[in-house]
C-alpha cells in the first residue's frame, strides 16, 4: 500500500517535472522550485528517487543558481550507482562549466568531479584543465579540488593529463593564497622542500588549510637543527591561534621536529602545555575530550610533565562523565611521591559522586595508585574509610577489597607491630565477604600467614618484584605508534591506526600519515630504508633504555651504508628531499619565474644540494617524472605500488585492492604455473621483531595490495602463501587482470626472505618481483 | 589529513534529518548503526563519549538541542579538527536560522545543503565564517535580486572580511567578560581558581580598518618601562581570533588586526590567580531516616557592602530519586528541578583587564566611536560538602 502510494507520487512528480521543464510562464521556477524540494527530501529520507533522472536535468539546464544546486546535489547522490544515466549528466554538467557565472561553473565542477564513476574519467579531464585556468579563483581552487578526487578514483588519468606540473605552477604563479594551499596539499615535495618558507607563509592560509599544511610540515625532516628552530620560531604563534585544531597540529609538527634532541623535545612537552589546558577550560566538552586524549598520551610519556599541575585535571562538577573518566585517568598516571596524598584525596572526594560509574571508576584509580606504593599508609586508610561508607557500590567494588588486602597485608609486612590489628579486622571482613575472589584471597593470605610470617612474606610480598607497570598499559613499540599518529583518531582510541582502520577499504581509499611519507621519500627502496632506519633509531634513542640492544641492530644494519653519525644525517636528507632535488630545479628551469615572487624559496635549495651523494644524481632524469608524482598526491589514495616501483620500472604494473581468489583456485594455479621468478630480500630489524607470529607481515602486506592466502610456522621459520592480482586497465581493456602468486620463506634468525613467484603473465613478473621486494623491504619501517 | 566520508543531521530518535555525502564510502544508512552505538552506552547519551568506533567507521558527533551533528570517516582523521568543524556549523547555522533545530533545519534544507556544499568539500573543512558564507549564499528572502558571485574573501589572504562595508555610522563595541571558575573542598579549601575572560566585539566598521589594541598586559608595560604596580594583570594563555596578527603580537605584545564585519570573540585569555570565592556555602547534612534527608545551606557574600551581585544561582545536587522536597528559603526563591535545585542571589563585578586603549585607522580616515564596558560573570564555581 505504501509502496503503491509513492509509486503514484513519483509518476505525478515525473509529469508535473516534465510539464515545467520546457515552460516559460511567470512562477514556474518557483513551481520548480517546490518540486526540487520535494524531491531533495525524499532523497534525504532515504527514498529512491532516481527515476526522475531525465526530467530533473531538463528542468535544471535553464534554471537558476539553486535549483542548478539542489540538482547537482541530485546527480552526486544518483549518478555513481547508475552509470547508464552518468553520460547524461555529464552532458549537463560540462555545458555548466561553460556558464558565465564564476559561481555555476565552480558548482558544475566540483559536482562533475565528485561523481566517482571510474569508466567516464576521460570527461572529467577537459573541463578540470580548463578550470584550473580559469579567470575566477573559486573556480581555480575547485578545480584543483578537483584533480585531488580524480586522483582517488583514477591516478592514472592524472597521471596521462600532467595535473601535477600544471598544479606546480599553480603553486608558484597563483596570488591566491587559497590555491596556494590547494596546491600545496598536494604537491607535498615543494611543501618539504621549503617547509620553513611555508611555515612564514603561513597565515595567509585560511585556518583550515593552516591544519593541512601543518599536518604536512610536521612530516618534514629537517636537514639540520638550524631548520628545525627556524621552522619552531616562526611556527610557535600558531599555539595561540583560536582554532583548537590549530593548536593541536603545531603541536604534532614541534614534538615530531623535536623527535631526536631529547631535551629540545623535553622543552617542547613544557612550551605546549598550557595552550592545551586552556582548550580545556575554555572548549567545548568534546573538544577537551579529544584534547585530554592526547594530554593523557603525553603524559604516559613524559609522566613527570604535570606532576606539579595536576589540579587542571579535577573533575568538575558539570563535565560530561566521559571527560571525567579521562580526567580520572590521567590523574592516576600523574600520581608520584610528592603529589599522591593529594590526588587521592581528591579521587576520594569523587567516591560520593552523584555519577554512580565515575564514582566506582576513582574508586578503583585509587587502588591502582595503592599499588604503585607511594603513601600505602595514606591510601589503605582511605580505602578502609571507603569500606565503612554505607554506600553499596562503593563496599561492592570488588576491585577495592582485593586491593585493600593485598596492601594491608604489604604494610603489615613492613610495620608488623602498627598493622596487625588493621590487617586482623581486613582479613576478618574478606573472610566473611559475599564475593568469592575476596574471601578467597583473604583465606590464603590467612593460611599463608599461618605458616608463617616470613614465607607468606616470600609468596606475597618477595624483594624485587617492583610493579613497574600495569597490564593495560600498552607496549612502548605501540605508544611510540601511537605517538606518531598526533593528533588523529589513534590518540584517542589509544591503538596505533592499523588496529582499527579496515585494511582493504584503506588500501583502496586513502594510504594516510606515515605511508604517505614513506611514499615521498624514496624513488628508490634503498634510500627509502636508509632513511626509515634513521628514523626508526630516533624513535629508540627516546624510548625506554630496554631497547637498547634493538638499536644497535638497526644501527649495525644500516652500517654499511653509513657508519657514523654525521654520514647518517647527509644520507637522510637527499632520502626526503630526493624528489625536491630532482624536482625543484627543474621545475624552476622549466618555466620562467615571475619577476619578484618567491624569490625566498630559493635559497633553500642549496642546503639540500650539498649533501647529495653521487648515486643520486646519477639517477636519471625519468625518476623525477615518476616519483613527485606519487608524492604529490600522498595525501590521498596511493595504490602505492605506483610509488615503490623502481625507476624506470619495467613495466607498469598497479596491483587491485581487493583480488578475488579463493583457496581452491590458488593450488590450482599454484600446480599449473612454474616458477616465474625468485626474490631475496634482507628483512629490516624493527621487521624481525614483530614476527613472533607469522601476521603482523600479512597485515603489513595488504597495505600494498598483496594479500595472504595461508601462513604458518614457529620462530624461526616462516610460511606465507600470497597472492595479487593486477588491476585492470580501463584504458586498455584487452589487458588480462593476471594473477601473481607467492610462497614465502622467512628466517628470523638470519633476518632473510626469500620467495617463488608464480605469475599468470611471465611478462609481468619483473614488475611484481620488484613491487614484492619493496614492499618486504619495507617491512617494519613504518 | 584525512577526511570525513559524510556529515548527518539526525534528530533525537535517531531518524536522518540531513546527509551530505563526501565520498562515497559510508552510506546514509549507516546512521542506523551511529544511533544504535549511542543508545546501547548505559545512562543518558549525552554522557557518552563524541568519538564512536564500530565496524571500520568512526563516528564523531556533537549534540545540539534536539539535534546531533554527525560526521562519519573510514580514515584515521584528525578528532580534533572534526569536532570543532562541527561546532563551526553549528555556529554557522545559527548564523542564518536564528536558532538550530530540528524545526529550522526542515524549514530551510536547501539552504542547508548548500552550505554543507561550500563548508566542506571532498570531506575537508573549507570555509567556517559565517559572515563570508552569508554573502554568497542568501536565504530565500534576498536571493533573487543579486546575481551570485563568490566573494573574494573565500578565496583572499583576508579570508574573514569582505572588501566594500559600508556602515553609515562607524561603531565598535567590546565588551570585556570575565568568569571566574572556582573549586572549594569540603573543608571549605580552595583547591582552584581561575579566570577566564573573553574580550567580544561587535564592529560596524567600513572598509577595511586597522585596529590596535591595548591591554594593561604586565609584559608589555614591563617592557615599554612603566610601572606595573596594582594595574597590571599576567595573561596566562590567550588564544586570538585568526584576525589578530600573531608575529606582531609575539614581537611587541600590541594587538593588531582587521576585524571581521558584526560580532566575535577578539581573544580568550586565562588567569591563575588566587580569587577569594565572591560567595561562601556551607551546608550540613542531617539524615533522619533511610527515606528522608535534610540540607542546611547558608550562603555568605565576601564582598564590599556597596557592591551587590545580580543572578547568583546556587545549584545543590541532590540524589536522583529524591522526590518532592520541600523548600524554605530566607531570601530568594528555590525551585527543584530534577537533580537540581536553585536559590537567585545577586552578584557584583570583579576586578580584571583593563583595556587602555582602541584605535582604528582606515584609509579614508573616518571617525569611529569605540565602546568599552566590563562585564564579569561567575562561570563555575563548585563547593563540595562532606
Amino acid at each position: 500500500m505504501n509502496v503503491d502510494n509513492r509509486r503514484g507520487e513519483l509518476g505525478e512528480l515525473k509529469s508535473q517535472l516534465r510539464q515545467l521543464a520546457g515552460s516559460r510562464a511567470p512562477g514556474a521556477e518557483d513551481l520548480k522550485r517546490e518540486l526540487f524540494k520535494k524531491v531533495t527530501s525524499y532523497m534525504t529520507v532515504g527514498i529512491d528517487v532516481s527515476a526522475l533522472f531525465s526530467e530533473m536535468i531538463m528542468c535544471a539546464s535553464n534554471a537558476d543558481i539553486v535549483l542548478k544546486k539542489m540538482c547537482y546535489l541530485y546527480l552526486g547522490n544518483y549518478a555513481a550507482t547508475n552509470p547508464e544515466l552518468a553520460l547524461l549528466t555529464i552532458n549537463f554538467l560540462q555545458k555548466d562549466c561553460q556558464d558565465e557565472n564564476p559561481m555555476i561553473r565552480g558548482l558544475a565542477l566540483r559536482s562533475l568531479c565528485s561523481l566517482r564513476v571510474p569508466n567516464l574519467v576521460e570527461y572529467f579531464t577537459g573541463p578540470i584543465k580548463q578550470g584550473l585556468k580559469d579567470a575566477n579563483p573559486y573556480v581555480r581552487s575547485v578545480a584543483a579540488m578537483g584533480v585531488l578526487k580524480l586522483h582517488h578514483i583514477s591516478p592514472a588519468s592524472v597521471k596521462d593529463n600532467e595535473f601535477q606540473k600544471t598544479l606546480k605552477v599553480l603553486v608558484i604563479q597563483d596570488p591566491d593564497a587559497q590555491i596556494l594551499y590547494m596546491g600545496r596539499v598536494r604537491s607535498r615535495d615543494r611543501t618539504l622542500g621549503t617547509a620553513s618558507a611555508t611555515a612564514k607563509r603561513m597565515k595567509e592560509f585560511s585556518e583550515w588549510a593552516q591544519c593541512l599544511v601543518l599536518e604536512l610540515v610536521s612530516k618534514y625532516v629537517p636537514a639540520h637543527a638550524n631548520e628545525t628552530f627556524d621552522i619552531m620560531n616562526v611556527l610557535e604563534d600558531r599555539l595561540v591561534h583560536a582554532n583548537s585544531a590549530v593548536v593541536l597540529a603545531t603541536c604534532k609538527v614541534f614534538l615530531h621536529l623535536t623527535m631526536s634532541m631529547a631535551d629540545v623535545h623535553q622543552q617542547v612537552y613544557e612550551r605546549i602545555k598550557s595552550p592545551l589546558v586552556t582548550l580545556i577550560t575554555t572548549g567545548t566538552s568534546e573538544l577537551a575530550y579529544a584534547v585530554l586524549s592526547h594530554l593523557h598520551m603525553l603524559i604516559l610519556r613524559s609522566p613527570t610533565l604535570f606532576v606539579s599541575d595536576y589540579k587542571f585535571f579535577y573533575c568538575r562538577y558539570s563535565d560530561p562523565s566521559y571527560v571525567k573518566k579521562l580526567k580520572l585517568e590521567i590523574l592516576t598516571a600523574i600520581a608520584n611521591e610528592s603529589n599522591t596524598y593529594e590526588i587521592v584525596t581528591e579521587l576520594s572526594e569523587y567516591a560520593t559522586n552523584v555519577d554512580v560509574p565515575i564514582a566506582r571508576e576513582s574508586i578503583r584509580a585509587v587502588g591502582r595508585i595503592a599499588l604503585r606504593r607511594y603513601d600505602i599508609n595514606g591510601i589503605v586508610d582511605r580505602l578502609l574509610q571507603f569500606l565503612e561508607m554505607d554506600t553499596d557500590y562503593v563496599t561492592a567494588e570488588t576491585l577495592v577489597r582485593l586491593e585493600m588486602l593485598t596492601a594491608c597485608i604489604k604494610l603489615f609486612f613492613k610495620r608488623p607491630p602498627q598493622c596487625q590489628s588493621m590487617l586482623g579486622a581486613a582479613l576478618k571482613a574478606g573472610i566473611h565477604d559475599s564475593h568469592q575472589d575476596v574471601h578467597d584471597r583473604a583465606l590464603l593470605y590467612y593460611r599463608l600467614l599461618q605458616e608463617g610470617v616470613g614465607l607468606a612474606e616470600k609468596v606475597i610480598n618477595p624483594k624485587k618484584q617492583a610493579v613497574a607497570d600495569f597490564a593495560e598499559s600498552q607496549s612502548s613499540e605501540i605508544k611510540d605508534r601511537i605517538f606518531d599518529e598526533f593528533n588523529t583518531l589513534a590518540v584517542v582510541y589509544q591503538k596505533p591506526s592499523y588496529m582499527f582502520l579496515n585494511k582493504e577499504l584503506v588500501g583502496n581509499t586513502e594510504s594516510e600519515s606515515l605511508m604517505g611519507e614513506r611514499e615521498l621519500s624514496s624513488p628508490s627502496a634503498h634510500d627509502g630504508f636508509l632513511h626509515q632506519s634513521e628514523f626508526s633509531d630516533n624513535d629508540m634513542l627516546l624510548s625506554a633504555s630496554e631497547k637498547e640492544d634493538t638499536r644497535l641492530i638497526s644501527t649495525g644494519n644500516g652500517a654499511d651504508a653509513y657508519s657514523a653519525p654525521e654520514i647518517s644525517i647527509l644520507d637522510v636528507a637527499p632520502a626526503v628531499s630526493s624528489s625536491l632535488l630532482l624536482e625543484a630545479p627543474a621545475t624552476v628551469a622549466s618555466q620562467p619565474k615571475p619577476a619578484g615572487t618567491h624569490q625566498r624559496e630559493m635559497p633553500l635549495l642549496p642546503e639540500f644540494e650539498t649533501p647529495v651523494p653521487s648515486s643520486r644524481q646519477a639517477t636519471p632524469p625519468l625518476a623525477s617524472q615518476a616519483v613527485p608524482m606519487d608524492d604529490l598526491f600522498s595525501g590521498l589514495s596511493v595504490p602505492d605500488t605506483a610509488a615503490a616501483a623502481p625507476a624506470p620500472p619495467p613495466q607498469q604494473l598497479v596491483l587491485a585492492p581487493r583480488p578475488s581468489l579463493d583457496a581452491k583456485a590458488f593450488q590450482q594455479k599454484w600446480g599449473q604455473l612454474s616458477v616465474a621468478l625468485t626474490v631475496e630480500e634482507k628483512l629490516a630489524p624493527t621487521g624481525i621483531m614483530k614476527l613472533a607470529t607469522p601476521q603482523p607481515l600479512n597485515v603489513h602486506m595488504i597495505d600494498r595490495h598483496i594479500f595472504c592466502m595461508a601462513s604458518g610456522g614457529k620462530p624461526p621459520n616462516f610460511k606465507y602463501f600470497f597472492y595479487a592480482q593486477s588491476q585492470p586497465n580501463f584504458l586498455d581493456p584487452s589487458a588480462q587482470a593476471g594473477f601473481f602468486l607467492v610462497e614465502l620463506h622467512v628466517d628470523t634468525a638470519r633476518a632473510m626472505a626469500s620467495g617463488k613467484i608464480k605469475a599468470d603473465d611471465v611478462s609481468l613478473a619483473p614488475a611484481f618481483a620488484e613491487l614484492f621486494r619493496v614492499a618486504l623491504a619495507r617491512f617494519g619501517l613504518l | 589529513m584525512a577526511a570525513a566520508s559524510a556529515l548527518y543531521i539526525l534528530d533525537l530518535k535517531g531518524r536522518v534529518l540531513i546527509w551530505r555525502d563526501y565520498r562515497g564510502d559510508v552510506p546514509a544508512s549507516q546512521a542506523e548503526r551511529f544511533f544504535a552505538k549511542v543508545m546501547e552506552g548505559e545512562g543518558d547519551p549525552s554522557s557518552h563519549a563524541p568519538v564512536i568506533f564500530d565496524d571500520g567507521v568512526t563516528y564523531l558527533f556533537i549534540q545540539h538541542n534536539n539535534l546531533y551533528l554527525m560526521t562519519a570517516t573510514r580514515q584515521n582523521c584528525n578528532a580534533t579538527s572534526m569536532l570543532l568543524f562541527l561546532h563551526r556549523v553549528v555556529d554557522v547555522f545559527k548564523h542564518y536560522f536564528e536558532e538550530l533545530e530540528e524545526e529550522s533545519l526542515r524549514d530551510n534544507f536547501v539552504v542547508v545543503y548548500e552550505l554543507l556544499d561550500e563548508m566542506m568539500d571532498f570531506g575537508y573543512p573549507q570555509y567556517t565564517e559565517a559572515r563570508i558564507l552569508s554573502e554568497f549564499i542568501k536565504t530565500d528572502s534576498y536571493r533573487m535580486e543579486v546575481v551570485q558571485r563568490p566573494p573574494m574573501a573565500v578565496t583572499n589572504a583576508v579570508s574573514w572580511r569582505s572588501e566594500g562595508i559600508r556602515h553609515k555610522k562607524n561603531e565598535v563595541f567590546l565588551d570585556v567578560v570575565e568568569s571566574v571558575n572556582i573549586l572549594v573542598n569540603s573543608n571549605g579549601q580552595v583547591v582552584r581558581s581561575e579566570v577566564v575572560g573573553a574580550l567580544k566585539f561587535r564592529t560596524y566598521l567600513s572598509g577595511m580598518p586597522e585596529c590596535k589594541l591595548g591591554l594593561n598586559d604586565r609584559v608589555l608595560l614591563e617592557a615599554q618601562g612603566r610601572s606595573t604596580k596594582g594595574k597590571a594583570i599576567d595573561l596566562d594563555d590567550i588564544k586570538f581570533h585568526q584576525c589578530v596578527r600573531l608575529a606582531r603580537f609575539e614581537n611587541d605584545r600590541t594587538i593588531s588586526f582587521i576585524p571581521p564585519d558584526g560580532a566575535f570573540d577578539l581573544m580568550t585569555y586565562r588567569l591563575s590567580t588566587q580569587v577569594r570565592p565572591l560567595i561562601w556555602v556551607e551546608a550540613q547534612v542531617e539524615r533522619h531516616s533511610r527515606s528522608r534527608v535534610e540540607y542546611m545551606v547558608k550562603a555568605r557574600s565576601q564582598f564590599k557592602e556597596r557592591s551587590t551581585a545580580t543572578s547568583v544561582e546556587i545549584e545543590l545536587p541532590v540524589p536522583a530519586d529524591a522526590t518532592c522536597p520541600g523548600v524554605r528559603t530566607s531570601m530568594g526563591t528555590a525551585i527543584y528541578a530534577p537533580e537540581r535545585e536553585a536559590l537567585l542571589w545577586k552578584i557584583k563585578s570583579f576586578p580584571g583587564g583593563k583595556v587602555r586603549y582602541l584605535k582604528i585607522i582606515e584609509k579614508s580616515g573616518y571617525q569611529a566611536l569605540p565602546w568599552v564596558r566590563y562585564i564579569t560573570m561567575a562561570g563555575e564555581y563548585e563547593i563540595r560538602m562532606s
